[in-house]
């Protein structure tokens, strides 16, 4: 164990120092799963929200607070931008629709700082569903400073403070309606000191009537028979990539091992034919593992990919592994020279990844290419991916893809041994 | 230390090697001489156990069988190719194939620090071998080739390609394990070379052993005789010359050279310029082998 394990890590090494071959192990298979999820994806959290354009024209205070409130919905996407660019998104359905502030022509604010200006929203007519959504948020937005008030009942006695003294110096009003205003505010804040007193001993803001209504939402997700995402279709794809890279480089290893004379000189060594070729067969799984799970890993991390069961995923990862070891042995006796072997390598590759899921997914697939897809063992190593990942397998139905992934890796090694020996003779 | 007898190997219709013997003695350093595709490297390989024989008996110490373990932890061999990683550095490529004869801990240390010192990469231990010279990967094949410190050690045509600053550091270092008591298998087609380092040299064309002997018995079995080629003062008259005249140049072959210039100087021959050309192995090799070009 320990000349394989020497064997391996000096491969590890040199695969390690070859930043192309690095490349098709590591980056290629991450730039797939990234490059095909993102084009199947369209499920974003910002996909989700409406798009909309502010457009204002003025600059007063309560405008500035409205457009922040608005900002802060978590149903829409805010962006500022002058109304002909806005009507252009709009008319190409870039974005849902825009909302233009126009200030009004008096200086006064309406209630509890709300603009007093006029609103003019540009949607599509067809879109009724959304403008009616969007009015409901564009109206939670406006009220939320009475909100605010009813909530915080002192900031609602200053705001009719500075109404009061603002009164006096009021022009365009007659003095019965200074009286009337004065009155009614008068009162509106008796009222807030009376409110108060009430809730002074309880914290609870809930019981106000004029708090925020009571509204709780619950996920009650929707029950999926296929994968959550289009990562959890691409992530597994993306580890074959990465388990073809090793198999491409660790046999493009061997062979070079062999005409380049280093193989001789380990066979001169007083260790055994099968040790060296354990060792490399051991580089290769340890690579392929590790490339696998890093990059589970970033899809769990990164494109929050669900793993229904990790153990699963672990065990198919590993079957997966032993697999391509077994292929690889196989692909670096298929000739003598590095081209042969590479060039017969990849053109397998690729035929199996084409019938095994590895390019179109298998749920994608017409049955009869389907069917076919069961010779390949990329669509096993794919199924157990997916049983783990979001097919729901449990142990018993892991075993078929299992078997089937240890059981080529067997005789993939055990026949690529064998040639090796006669090539020796 | 080895013995070989009737060493028999085909490759289909071509018999590359055709039932040779010889015996190379502990401590000695014996060559292979032979022009290209003489059999030399398969006979190599068929030694330390990498091609199998088809017909004849090789024993290392006693022992018939080289792919043994045990007796492969005895021989270095140095293949004509570089067998070396040129992604790893000088010193991963020693420590490497230390460990997989066993080396570990200080020991492997050691070893590595001496074929460093060996091969004249101490200063570049730490650099990837892509970026040797040809020469200095030549060197680090052959220190790979002993890093475990056997007592056989095979080189195939280890100055193949190499500069003479790299050859003479080739020759010193062989020279010095030598006279530490290894016994060197050396295969090469630089006559000088083996005139040089051997003590036995076998010459070997079309898988057979022509000759065997020490260098300077072949060259008195095959070397020939001396060429003597002298530019007269003047034609002597009436004298009885030992060769043809040509431009006043006299050219003849002699066993005894020197006795015959002095005998010539003796009867008043007067010589301008004087050239004995005494025979050595390229002269046995010449002879042995034939002037046929063997590409």
């Amino acid at each position: 164990m320990r000349v394989a394990l020497t064997i391996a890590l000096k491969d590890l090494r040199q695969l390690w120092r070859d930043r192309f071959g690095l490349f098709w192990v590591v980056a290629f298979p991450l730039l797939m799963a990234l490059f095909f999820g993102s084009i199947f994806s369209g499920e974003s959290s910002a996909a989700r929200k409406l798009r909309i354009a502010w457009i204002n024209a003025a600059v007063s205070q309560a405008a500035v607070d409205f457009r922040e409130e608005l900002g802060k919905s978590s149903a829409l996407v805010v962006t500022d931008m002058p109304l002909d660019s806005a009507r252009q998104l709009v008319t190409t359905g870039k974005i849902t629709a825009f909302v233009q502030y126009l200030e009004s022509d008096t200086a006064a604010s309406a209630p509890y700082g709300a603009p007093q200006g006029r609103f003019k929203v540009g949607i599509d007519p067809s879109r009724k569903a959304e403008a009616g959504y969007l009015e409901g948020i564009l109206s939670q937005a406006y009220f939320s400073g009475l909100q605010k008030m009813f909530s915080d009942y002192q900031s609602g006695r200053d705001w009719i403070q500075q109404s009061l003294r603002g009164l006096d110096s009021a022009e365009g009003m007659t003095a019965e309606q200074k009286f009337q205003y004065r009155h009614s505010l008068t009162l509106f804040d008796t009222a807030l000191a009376a409110m108060g007193q009430l809730d002074t001993g309880t914290s609870d803001k809930q019981g106000s009537p004029f708090g925020q209504m009571n509204l709780d939402f619950e996920d009650v997700a929707v029950t999926r028979q296929g994968p959550r995402s289009s990562w959890e279709i691409t992530f597994p794809q993306s580890l074959q990539w990465a388990l073809i890279g090793c198999v491409a480089a660790f046999s493009l290893g061997l062979v070079m091992e062999r005409t380049r004379g280093t193989y001789l000189r380990l066979r001169l060594a007083p260790i055994s034919r099968i040790q060296i070729l354990a060792g490399k067969g051991l580089a290769c799984f340890i690579a392929g593992t590790s490339v696998c799970l890093a990059l589970m890993l970033f899809g769990i991390a990164v494109f929050k990919v669900q793993v229904a069961s990790y153990p699963l995923l672990l065990a198919a990862i590993l079957a997966a592994a032993i697999c391509f070891v077994g292929i690889m042995m196989l692909v670096s006796v298929l000739g003598k020279t590095e081209n042969s072997v590479a060039g017969a390598g990849w053109a397998i590759m690729l035929v199996m990844s084409m019938t095994g899921g590895g390019m179109v997914p298998l749920m994608f697939m017409p049955s009869w290419l389907g069917t076919l897809s069961n010779f390949s063992p990329i669509k096993w190593s794919i199924f157990a991916l997916e049983g783990a990942i979001w097919r729901g397998f449990g142990w018993g139905e892991m075993l078929t893809p299992m078997a089937i992934l240890i059981g080529v890796g067997v005789v993939g090694f055990s026949v690529g041994v064998t040639v090796l020996r006669r090539s020796e003779m | 230390m080895i013995t070989v007898s009737s060493l028999t190997k085909k490759f289909g219709a071509i018999t590359a090697v055709d039932g040779i013997s010889f015996t190379v003695a502990p401590g000695s350093l014996f060559g292979l001489l032979g022009p290209n595709g003489a059999g030399k490297s398969t006979t190599i390989n068929m030694i330390v156990g990498a091609l199998p024989a088809d017909g004849g008996t090789i024993a290392i110490d006693g022992a018939q069988d080289p792919t043994q373990p045990s007796v492969r932890a005895r021989i270095g061999n140095a293949p004509q190719a570089l067998a070396i990683y040129e992604d790893l550095t000088g010193e991963e490529n020693l420590a490497f194939f230390g460990r997989l004869y066993g080396l570990r801990g200080p020991r492997l240390k050691e070893r590595v620090r001496f074929c460093l010192e060996f091969a004249g990469l101490v200063e570049r231990q730490t650099d990837r071998v892509g970026t040797y010279s040809g020469g200095m990967k030549r060197r680090l094949n052959m220190a790979c080739a002993i890093v475990h410190d056997p007592p056989l050690i095979l080189f195939d045509e280890p100055t193949v390609g190499v500069d003479p600053q790299s050859r003479y550091l080739i020759f010193e270092q062989i020279e010095k394990l030598r006279r530490e008591g290894r016994t060197i298998v050396y295969t090469t087609h630089y006559m000088e070379e083996a005139q040089r380092l051997c003590d036995t040299v076998a010459i070997i064309d079309h898988g057979k052993i022509l000759d065997l002997d020490s260098v300077p018995g072949l060259i008195a079995r095959h070397g020939g005789k001396a060429v003597i080629t002298a530019e007269l003062e003047r034609l002597p008259e009436g004298k009885q010359l030992p060769g043809v005249v040509v431009e006043g140049q006299l050219r003849f072959e002699s066993d005894r050279p020197l006795e015959d210039v002095a005998r010539l100087h003796a009867d008043g021959i007067a010589f301008h310029t004087l050239k004995v050309d005494n025979p050595d192995l390229e002269s046995v090799f010449l002879n042995l082998t034939g002037r046929r070009l063997r590409d």
